[in-house]
């Protein structure tokens, strides 16, 4: 097993900071290139990376390639990054794929889009707490007031016991890097290190695309030679590699309308008693799920079990192939099929469901709220940070935005979205949008299903090594 | 049963039409898809006999590579259609040369050899047609023996009994046999279903081919991995590496091909390779096909190609004197999932067919376990033999995505159903009428 160069790598990939209970994501446009990059050479020692010992903040920084471009990036060396990340999220395709619609638009976006600000790059700081995350920003404020002007602050925590605002506890199925030295997980969690650090064999154990520097601009010296060998064909010799030890990262800014949310799952209820209503809005939003409000997994769990329940060790094939347990439309079973990829093998679904895992990295903002059938009326806006790292954007993210989640023909479904992430408000006509919730007998169908979660803005960065932070410096 | 067959002919474009014909195609395009926006009926759907149906401009520049003879611009129309009568051929031209009369005047008469406008008649328009027809090398069906006005038909039989379940209220431990009744009297009565009575033919996998195939597999056996290594040392292993990757493709060209993507659920794709020069290389490409050929017709009968089960139709065809290769299909979902589903689940047929063309990702012995059908990839040591080819996954996708050609008109009449659903109707419609066990009952009602 390859083992990750961990201090190379920034820490975000391999823990999710639960102790950081403040962050706060500044969205910046470089005013001098000049400056910024004398503020990266200033800060490259500083950001955290795999193999520093975490204590009372982290501080990491990823590049929009808009930003490189900022920077004086090569426009031949800029084509070996990912079409997904050259082109940024809004495109009119990608609008397509991702289903940024209606109230989604990215022209309703407050960051990100076009008619926005345009931003190059993001600093993530993160406290124990929110004075000390400013403390720390206000730390090294002073290095770039010359050099960036910040568009946006996107305010994050992490919510007791992994919550979001639903009331779901969140974070429980995470994949493992392989060779990253964290302890094996079991489940079909242990991915190769190709699917989220560039520069890496990946789980078809080939190299994933990475960005050459196929044009010498800055000190290439700096950069290790790309770990496939790929060289130029007249002179033989091998490409530096400013991807190696480098990932891309994901962020959408996903407001969640918990009152509607739990107000919809109520009304579906046919229950009349309050109490037994609220059992049954539970339920059914646990349907939509895959997992009980405490996190235990439907497949294993037929009644909420009431307290946390952290457990990812099961399949499907065998525990639940008929879905009356947890439906194929629910939200857990959608972005991981486990052992039912489409109409394959357990065994060959398990190995082709690990080339489409994300590393999820989700704070939440707004009112430290927790939702739940009873109490579903927060103030003011709240929501989810939604964050993911992966070495190939098409083929995890958006993927499971698209095919798993949009897609209302996943698996044998008809007309069943993500009924979480895909729902559209205005859907195609013809074929209406419902979830399926499988029962011994009849199905049980709730039909005309409504969004909760709005796009409010998003943006693909690309996070580099600290060396190609301190190559960037020098372009 | 009315089966299902391809139909394809090639025109060549008059250059100085070329570009009238283009904003013809173009205008074609738009008002097609406005009109399926809006839910209102349209063109193709007067032609009964239509499943898919494209229309693609084919010239040098569609060539990634350089074409093996020179070729000039031709406009290429491919259809699916219901074989219907003892000239099921001709039947369906005629429905197209009069049902879609107009098209195929704007768009024809931009090609060389197109009757002038008083000379055109039912007879003289197919004629035209059918000079370019040529034949189709190997043939997928997703869903043999469904004909367009069944698949609507089925359709609406899910919907209404879908519908009819969701209104009902079954008391709690209802038996799934009682409610099974229930449908049936409900679609009983009701004058609009009255061909549910009669059984819809499916088309089972016909195990006669398949053992002669196997017994000539065996028999074979010596000569197939004699063949396999002196392909493997004149021909493999002299092949250069490819290393395009996808971030190396033409933004432009990329953009083009997206531009029609995902707009609905269903999506097309087009392709033209060159084959590898060389008797090896063509008889190669020749084996795969017939191989192709036996296992889609009698073989993957169930609405799967190569363990793929989102495809509605599919084929490969030689043009150019055998030496250029045609590939087209129509399938759920994206491009990257399409995709990233054919080197999933059956990297080795399609590097066993595609590595006889010009810079396919280097392999070695062409993915030799996969004449075996329904050979999983996990195969102890499969991993070792079939590096390379289609496992090397940025070079396929580059490769693939690169040698593809943009669509200029794309039709498909039910691209609210996915493969999936197609089939599932029939074995609902089919199973509405045979007499259920409580747990075959079961399963019926997991259907809606
Ligand atoms: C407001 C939006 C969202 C909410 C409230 C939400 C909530 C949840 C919850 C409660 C879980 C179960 C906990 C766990 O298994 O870790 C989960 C799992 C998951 N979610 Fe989401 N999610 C949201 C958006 C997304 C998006 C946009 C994606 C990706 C496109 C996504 C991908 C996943 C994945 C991959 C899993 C793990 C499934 C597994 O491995 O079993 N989620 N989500």
């Amino acid at each position: 097993m390859t083992a990750l160069e961990l201090s190379e790598i920034q820490a975000y990939l391999l823990s999710d900071y639960q102790q950081m209970g403040y962050s706060k994501y500044y969205l910046m446009q470089v005013k001098d290139a000049a400056a910024t990059k004398n503020f990266l050479a200033a800060i490259a020692h500083g950001i955290t990376h795999a193999n520093a010992t975490i204590t009372d903040t982290c501080f990491n920084i990823g590049f929009t390639s808009n930003g490189l471009k900022q920077l004086g990036y090569n426009e031949t060396n800029m084509h070996s990054f990912s079409r997904e990340f050259r082109e940024g999220m809004v495109t009119e395709h990608r609008q397509r794929l991702l289903g940024n619609f209606e109230s989604s638009d990215p022209s309703k976006w407050q960051w990100g889009a076009p008619a926005n600000d345009r931003i190059d790059l993001i600093l993530m700081v993160f406290g124990k707490d929110e004075a000390i995350a400013e403390d720390f920003y206000n730390g090294i404020k002073d290095k770039f007031e010359t050099a960036l002007s910040v568009i946006h602050i996107l305010d994050g925590k992490a919510m007791p016991d992994n919550r979001e605002h639903f009331g779901f506890r969140d974070g429980i199925s995470q994949p493992v890097i392989k060779g990253s030295g964290l302890p094996p997980c079991g489940n079909n969690n242990d991915i190769e290190p190709g699917e989220f650090v560039l520069g890496y064999k990946n789980e078809y154990t080939v190299y994933p695309d990475t960005a050459l520097l196929k044009i010498a601009q800055g000190k290439p010296e700096l950069l290790a030679d790309n770990a496939e060998g790929l060289a130029d064909e007249r002179t033989k010799v091998k490409y530096k590699d400013v991807g190696q030890n480098g990932t891309y990262f994901v962020l959408l800014q996903l407001q969640q309308d918990v009152d509607g949310f739990w107000e919809f799952w109520k009304k579906q209820s046919v229950e009349t008693d309050e109490k037994k209503r609220n059992e049954e809005a539970t339920m059914l939003a646990a349907k939509m799920m895959g997992r009980w409000p405490g996190g235990a997994p439907l497949v294993k769990y037929d009644k909420d079990p009431g307290v946390d329940v952290t457990d990812d060790n099961f399949k499907y094939v065998k525990e639940d192939a008929s879905g009356n347990k947890c439906p194929f439309g629910a939200h857990i079973r959608r972005m991981n099929p486990r052992d039912v990829f489409e109409e394959s093998s357990p065994k060959v679904s398990l190995s082709l469901t690990r080339r489409h895992r994300i590393m999820r990295r989700v704070r939440s903002y707004g009112e430290d709220f927790i939702g739940s059938a009873e109490n579903h009326k927060p103030n003011g806006e709240v929501g989810l940070l939604f964050g993911c790292f992966n070495a190939n954007i098409s083929k995890q993210f958006e993927f499971l935005q698209y095919t798993w989640g949009n897609s209302p023909k996943f698996k044998r479904l008809y007309a069943d979205p993500d009924p979480l992430i895909g729902v559209r408000e205005d859907p195609e006509k013809k074929l209406g949008q419902i979830f399926t919730i499988p029962q011994a007998t009849t199905n049980r169908v709730i039909s005309d299903m409504q969004s909760f979660v709005t796009v409010k803005g998003g943006a693909y960065f690309f996070f580099p090594s600290i060396t190609a932070i301190k190559f960037l410096a020098t372009i | 049963m009315i089966h299902q067959h391809p139909l394809i002919t090639l025109a060549e474009v008059r250059e100085d039409k070329l570009h009238i014909l283009k904003t013809r195609l173009e205008d074609i395009r738009v008002s097609l898809l406005n009109a399926q926006m809006s839910e209102q009926p349209v063109e193709f759907g007067k032609v009964s006999t239509l499943h898919y149906g494209r229309w693609v401009i084919l010239s040098r520049d569609s060539f990634r590579d350089e074409p093996a003879i020179p070729v000039g611009i031709r406009l290429v129309l491919t259809t699916n259609y219901d074989g219907i009568g003892n000239d099921h051929e001709d039947y369906h031209l005629a429905e197209l040369v009069t049902q879609l009369t107009q098209y195929i005047d704007d768009l024809y008469e931009c090609c060389v050899g197109y009757p002038e406008p008083e000379e055109r008649t039912e007879e003289s328009r197919k004629n035209f047609l059918k000079k370019g027809l040529i034949r189709t090398s190997a043939f997928y069906n997703g869903a043999p023996g469904r004909s367009v006005s069944q698949i609507h038909q089925e359709d609406s039989l899910h919907q209404h009994i879908w519908k009819f379940l969701k209104n009902k209220k079954w008391d709690e431990g209802t038996p799934a046999v009682e409610i099974h009744r229930a449908i049936k009297q409900e679609i009983d009565s009701r004058p609009e279903f009255e061909w549910t009575k009669e059984k819809a033919g499916v088309q089972g996998i016909k195990w006669l081919s398949l053992i002669a195939y196997g017994v000539l597999f065996i028999v074979m056996l010596p000569l197939i991995i004699g063949w396999l290594v002196y392909l493997f040392i004149f021909h493999e292993l002299w092949d250069k590496k490819v290393t395009l990757a996808q971030s190396d493709l033409d933004d432009t060209k990329i953009n083009e091909l997206k531009k029609v993507e995902d707009i609905f659920p269903q999506n097309q794709f087009t392709q033209v390779a060159v084959l590898k020069p060389g008797f090896a290389r063509r008889l190669n490409f020749r084996i795969w096909m017939f191989r192709t050929r036996v296992l889609a017709g009698d073989i993957f009968v169930k609405g799967k190609l190569l363990n793929i089960p989102t495809i509605h139709f599919a084929r490969w065809v030689l043009i150019d004197k055998n030496k250029h290769v045609l590939f087209f299909s129509n399938f759920d979902g994206n491009w990257e999932q399409y995709l990233g589903d054919f080197i999933d689940q059956s990297g080795w047929g399609l590097t066993a067919i595609f590595c006889n063309t010009v810079k396919f990702p280097r392999t070695n012995f062409m993915g030799v376990l996969g004449i075996i059908p329904g050979m999983p990839l996990t195969f102890p040591g499969s991993k070792f033999v079939l590096t390379g080819g289609a496992y090397d996954e940025e070079h396929f996708l580059a490769w693939s995505r690169s040698t593809q050609v943009p669509t200029q008109v794309w039709y498909c009449p039910y691209r609210h159903l996915s493969i999936k659903n197609v089939n599932n109707n029939t074995m609902i419609r089919n199973e509405l009428r045979q007499d259920l066990t409580e747990e075959q009952a079961k399963l019926f009602l997991k259907r809606f």
